[in-house]
């Protein structure tokens, strides 16, 4: 009857719906879900890191920040990791460029269009202590809100340690 | 880039596809961000990808100061065509695979010049 023109609407909102949403999750924010205990007790204060579970934060990254990389001690970003551009990290932001970073080891100066990221949880967290200054360029978003599960719905302040790091 | 492009005034294509789907390879002519500033780009040819052994000399009119080392997991190292003017590889070191943007392919402008890159 009219089913194949039915059938073409829905189609066609389909794909408008689909180019808005990927829009918007491209250029304003997104909603991704946080994998281990790096962050801990920022995100997933309870750790279960061998299943992917629906007790995972999912939080939201906003985008907009990419349009100058102008990012603030103590941000938290997603960024893509430097040894395999396939995985993205969730860490936050102890220097900036020219800052000195102290490790347990020697300071670490920051180089221009580079950033040092450490997890909260510096116990179990693989971050610049390990593959050193990150690029500015690989950051993706920076997460401003916890948006699951329902009692931990916040924003994400900006937490920074003055003791470890010395401005330029 | 001398002399594959001009100092100013090429206008090029750039595909988006390859480099997510992992077929860059050395001689790609690539668009990738400035690891020292973000928010520029630049466009330089892939000389070695992870794992291959690359040695250059920092400064080509000395021939004999040469350095050698093997490219990093996740990392490619480019050079731009003009040795002596380029700001590459050699000075900020290998760059994570994450910073290409896209693959030059052809260029569109000046007229004379139209054609595959590459």
């Amino acid at each position: 009857m009219g089913t194949p023109s039915v059938l073409w609407n829905v189609a066609k909102k389909c794909f408008t719906v689909g180019v808005i949403s990927l829009t918007v999750s491209d250029l304003f924010s997104s909603i991704v879900p946080v994998r281990g205990a790096s962050m801990s007790p920022t995100f997933n204060p309870k750790t279960n890191s061998l299943l992917e579970s629906l007790s995972d934060d999912r939080v939201l990254v906003e985008k907009l920040c990419l349009s100058n990389y102008k990012f603030s001690h103590g941000d938290v970003i997603v960024f893509c990791s430097p040894d395999n551009h396939k995985e993205k990290h969730i860490k936050r932001i102890v220097g900036l460029p020219g800052d000195w970073v102290g490790t347990i080891y020697d300071v670490v100066h920051i180089p221009e269009g580079h950033c040092w990221v450490e997890g909260d949880n510096l116990a179990s967290s693989l971050d610049s202590r390990s593959f050193g200054p990150v690029p500015l360029g690989l950051v993706k978003g920076r997460v401003t809100h916890i948006l699951w599960p329902p009692n931990r719905v916040s924003s994400i302040e900006r937490k920074t340690s003055r003791n470890r790091v010395s401005p330029s | 880039m001398l002399p594959t492009l001009n100092i100013t005034g090429d206008v090029v294509l750039v595909e988006h596809l390859s480099h997510r789907i992992g077929k860059l390879g050395s001689g790609d002519l690539v668009l990738v961000r400035s690891p020292l500033d973000p928010n520029r780009t630049l466009t330089k040819r892939i000389v070695a990808m992870e794992g291959d052994r690359v040695t250059f000399s920092l400064d080509p009119t000395r021939s004999f100061s040469s350095r050698s080392l093997v490219v990093p997991k996740g990392h490619v190292w480019i050079q731009g065509d003009n040795l002596y003017v380029s700001r590459d590889s050699r000075h900020f070191g290998p760059l994570p695979y994450g910073l290409i943007e896209g693959k030059v392919f052809m260029r569109v402008w000046p007229p004379n010049s139209f054609g595959l890159l590459g």
